[in-house]
């Protein structure tokens, strides 16, 4: 930037950088590593496969339960995504633009409710839930999964809609726009790129959540992917699933890298926006 | 920023059809006519086989579906227990461990065995295992396989096995002066192998752990006893330096690796012994369960099958269950998977002689055998008492002996607190 | 905030007043969720732990007061999993704010492939903590792990205890250092590149320049940092219950009310530790806001 990059300085770039691509990347390898490895070589310790096989991820696509899993979890991140994205985003254009009383206490709770130990919910949910037939069910998970993902979707899209340029608004209205088109045609493709980002933050969110999944489901009908997983049991009582348990911690990593990849500076845009600006 | 905002759109479009598009995704199947009965078990390797053949011989009348089980016992309880606290319809018949009993039918989540069914149930079946399928006088469940632990020891060390504790010490002491491999296995450490230990050392003694009713804490002076035994024995030449973190794997693999002279175990070890070292198996020989005066009471395990409270055919789930523990259901389980039957008449069947020469041995110590303690609360009750005594090298007996009475009787209150 | 300011106290105009009005209709849908959700529950948390309620005793249960308070917090189960949580949480978040500030400068400063070094570490804050774990634990464990084949033959070390908890503590700080890098990169970021320059030019070297002039301008984002990952840490579950599941005294705070609620179907008791929990994260909470001045987020400037 302001000097310009010497042979030395790209030399030693490149070693913090691979030192960094190592540090992310090996434990991702290795699990990779094993879900390719043949039955008959986990146990030689090797890094990289000694005998490639596809069969562990034949495996798991013949098992309907971590096929369901996964349709559990894509329905149920979905549409908590969803749902707490259009009740973010009423509530952060409130909290930027608008003047009103309570805005603190909103804040303050969705600060509180963000820091909130899943697992005291996971108690009186577990019996609540049972009491009014929402235990292992898609809208016994996806409540408390739209509620720890509202306070970042307020957080974030605040932090997206401070920025937004409102007179832009203004001017199209003078220009004979009427509110509805101001905002359609105006407003929503500049606020568009924060929510695409806040709900991959919150679609993560719930594709990562474990406890909520384990506790308040018992079956295949609402259990999410990563439940499913800590589940499987060898096919005999002498066979570790090993194998199965990769592959499948492999399918479910792809979706984030699938983000990570196309997404980037979104993602660490909204996860840095919500922190400094807050 | 154009580009961006498309992609952002057609996120959105994509978000919004994948939504709509789901509920279709739900729904369930199954045959039509027959009735599913969804069995959870252990991982079993030949239990499919055992399905297929009641599958055949129901023609029609139901179809077993096998589900299996995580491998540990606590994995297992977690798994059901859960589904039943959500009466849960999709379980029909559940293979239990015997020390589950008591939990499942107090909380209302296994039915009763009565009439025709228990009558077949009973019919037959060895009285120590039977025992286990019953709480408060009601048969809650059909016993499916058994099992005692045996003293095991290599006949060219020791030539006439112990038959107590004091002379497994003995015996050690003597090999250790000879400089012999003298370590006795036992499982000393922190689970359930623990408990079992201690359970099967009160029951030698004379004691019990809780009262017949599963209401009171007994113990007392046998306890002391068995206290005082497992303290000497773990401070001893036959303990084996790893003695704290023994578990049954441990203990069979000490003894094929030719460290140990005797192991108290599952008669599992024999078969294993047989294909890992076939060498040594012919002094490989077996002995009852030692005491402390006098015989010992052999530890007693196994499994049962019962049918849950909320499952929606009951009746075909009796059927079932009844033809998944029948002498020739149970001959498989025993022949290929090494699970001793609960029928008696099974171990005079010609096939059982090959894989189990120790089937009169397995039938006495059946007679004296010491069950677990019968209450709902055995998971905490049992995790008080393995942490307790563990490790056992370090038990001060009557300090041990109030500690383990105050905590087991606070968790008999429901104020038992698990790790 | 680019709010406008209010005029005038007394007098709200009729655009004013709509706007308070809708102002709150807006919100109202997120405030109701995240009440019903939160709010009733902590309330019957609370009454569930004043009761002996026990799945396995359906017929005993009662109002028993704070006895379940008194059986908890007399217990040593609850006391080694407060001791391990607390060991966790502050071993961890303390190597992971040094290594973050490592990677938060790397991400920042790096001249070459800032983009692909932005990328990999998103993978780690990603990655579903459930498989990462599994990877974890398949490398740890003896005869199929990389890791375990490079230990003495023998060793295993997730069934010992000191080392069951470093692997855990390793877990943790490897999938949560890139969220802390990235908040501390935010901190950076709103550093006028101008100071540093100017500290350089007085002939500062690099590392005063680090410790005396960005340090102290980032302290509000690296407290905000702490906080948040010091409370994330608090509640740590999903890695200890793949790697150990709390045997060998392993268990987290989080772990153990999981057993007694699920495992041991005892609502009181799991409710109790549900309660103590959380008291015990607002006193975390509580410290650092008024301890050391942390801004609150959100709490506007």
């Amino acid at each position: 930037m302001m000097e310009r990059p010497d042979r030395k300085r790209v030399t030693s770039w490149v070693v913090i950088n691979t030192v960094v691509v190592l540090y992310a990347m090996i434990p991702v390898l290795w699990i990779a590593s094993l879900s390719f490895k043949d039955p008959s070589t986990f146990t030689d310790g090797s890094f990289i496969p000694r005998k490639w096989t596809l069969d562990n991820y034949a495996g798991i696509f013949e098992n309907d339960d971590f096929v369901r899993g996964l349709v559990n979890s894509i329905g149920i991140g979905l549409i908590s995504t969803f749902v707490a994205i259009v009740f973010g985003t009423m509530a952060a254009y409130a909290i930027a633009r608008l003047t009103f009383p309570g805005k603190r206490l909103l804040i303050g709770v969705s600060l509180l409710i963000a820091m909130f130990p899943q697992i005291s919910l996971v108690s009186p949910l577990f019996q609540i839930e049972r009491a009014l037939g929402l235990f292992n069910t898609w809208p016994g998970l996806i409540l408390p999964y739209i509620t720890f993902a509202l306070p970042l979707t307020i957080y974030t899209l605040s932090a997206f809609f401070r920025e937004i340029p409102w007179e832009l608004e203004k001017a199209a209205k003078m220009d004979g726009a009427t509110p509805f088109q101001a905002f359609w045609q105006v407003i929503v493709p500049l606020a568009a790129p924060g929510m695409v980002t806040t709900a991959i933050l919150a679609f993560i969110f719930c594709w990562n959540d474990f406890l909520f999944a384990i506790s308040l489901t018992s079956s295949n009908a609402a259990r999410t992917a990563p439940a499913t997983i800590s589940f499987f049991t060898g096919s005999t009582q002498f066979e570790d699933p090993t194998g199965s348990i990769s592959a499948a911690a492999v399918v479910i990593t792809i979706p984030i890298v699938i983000f990570v990849l196309f997404f980037q500076r979104r993602i660490v845009a909204g996860l840095t926006s919500g922190a400094v600006k807050g | 920023m154009r580009r961006a905002t498309t992609r952002g759109r057609r996120a959105a479009a994509l978000l919004l059809g994948a939504v709509a598009l789901l509920p279709a995704a739900c729904g369930s199947g199954g045959d039509e006519g027959v009735p599913l009965v969804n069995l959870y078990n252990a991982p079993q390797e030949n239990l499919e086989a055992i399905v297929a053949r009641c599958n055949d011989l129901a023609a029609g009348r139901y179809r077993i579906l096998l589900n299996t089980l995580p491998r540990d016992a606590d994995g297992q309880r977690e798994q059901l227990v859960r589904r039943l606290a959500a009466a849960d319809p999709g379980l029909d018949v559940l293979g239990l461990d015997v020390t589950w009993t008591a939990e499942l039918a107090e909380a209302g989540w296994i039915r009763e065995w009565t009439g025709d069914h228990a009558a077949q149930a009973r019919e037959g079946t060895l009285a120590k295992p039977l025992e286990t399928a019953v709480w408060q006088g009601k048969l809650y469940a059909a016993p499916y396989n058994t099992n005692v632990q045996l003293l095991w020891y290599r006949s060219d060390l020791v030539p006439s096995p112990p038959r107590t504790w004091n002379e497994m010490m003995a015996v050690a002491a003597e090999l250790a002066a000879r400089g012999k491999p003298h370590y006795g296995e036992v499982t000393g450490a922190q689970y359930e192998g623990l408990v079992v230990w201690f359970n099967s050392l009160v029951a030698s003694a004379g004691g019990q752990i809780l009262n017949t009713g599963g209401t009171q804490v007994a113990l007392g002076p046998p306890a002391l006893k068995a206290l005082d035994v497992m303290r000497a024995y773990a401070t001893s030449k036959a303990a084996d330096p790893s003695l704290p973190n023994t578990q049954e794997d441990a203990a069979r693999l000490a003894m094929e690796g030719g460290r140990a002279a005797f192991e108290v175990n599952w008669p599992f070890v024999y078969a294993s012994m047989a294909a890992n070292k076939p060498d040594m198996l012919p002094v490989f020989k077996w002995a009852p369960y030692p005491g402390i005066d006098g015989a010992g009471a052999s530890p007693l395990g196994g499994g049962n099958f019962a049918v849950s409270t909320y499952s929606e055919h009951p009746e075909e789930s009796f059927q079932a269950a009844l033809c998944l523990r029948d002498p020739a259901s149970q001959l498989t389980a025993a022949v290929k998977d090494g699970l001793p039957p609960t029928i008696e008449s099974v171990y005079k069947d010609p096939a059982m002689a090959e894989p189990y020469p120790m089937r009169d041995a397995i039938l006495d110590a059946l007679k004296t055998a010491a069950p677990r303690p019968k209450t709902p609360t055995y998971q905490n009750v049992s995790t008080m008492i393995s942490a307790a005594l563990s490790p056992p090298a370090e038990i001060d007996s009557p300090v041990t002996l109030a500690e383990l009475r105050e905590q087991i009787s606070a968790a008999l209150q429901s104020k038992g607190v698990l790790p | 905030m680019t709010t406008p300011a209010p005029a005038t106290r007394r007098a709200l105009t009729e655009g004013q007043r709509s706007e308070r009005r809708l102002g709150l209709w807006l919100c109202a849908p997120a405030a109701l969720i995240m009440v019903l959700v939160t709010g009733w529950p902590i309330v019957y948390s609370v009454l569930l732990s004043l009761q002996r309620y026990d799945l396995r005793f359906p017929d005993d249960r009662a109002w028993v007061g704070l006895s379940n308070y008194a059986v908890v917090l007399t217990n040593e189960f609850w006391w080694s999993a407060f001791w391990v949580t607390l060991v966790i949480t502050v071993i961890s978040v303390s190597i992971e704010l040094v290594l973050g500030m490592l990677l938060a400068l790397a991400m920042y400063r790096a001249i070459v492939g800032r983009g692909l070094v932005r990328t990999v570490v998103l993978i780690p804050y990603g990655i579903v903590t459930v498989a990462a774990a599994y990877g974890w634990k398949y490398a740890w464990t003896p005869g199929t792990g990389w890791l375990a084949a490079m230990l003495p033959e023998g060793t295993a070390p997730l069934t010992d205890r000191v080392s069951a908890i470093a692997i855990i503590i390793l877990a943790e700080v490897w999938k949560t250092t890139p969220f802390m890098a990235l908040l501390l990169m935010a901190g950076m970021a709103v550093v006028p590149e101008e100071l540093l320059r100017a500290a350089s030019m007085d002939g500062a070297t690099r590392w005063q320049g680090f410790a005396h002039v960005l340090l102290p301008l980032m302290k509000p984002a690296i407290l905000v940092a702490l906080l948040f990952r010091t409370l994330d840490a608090f509640r740590i579950f999903d890695n200890i219950y793949v790697l150990t599941n709390g045997s060998q005294n392993t268990a987290s705070v989080s772990i153990t009310a999981y057993h007694n609620l699920i495992g041991g179907l005892n609502l009181g008791i799991g409710n109790t530790m549900s309660v103590l929990i959380l008291i015990s994260v607002a006193i975390i909470a509580v410290v650092f806001i008024v301890g050391f001045g942390t801004a609150a987020p959100g709490s506007g400037r």
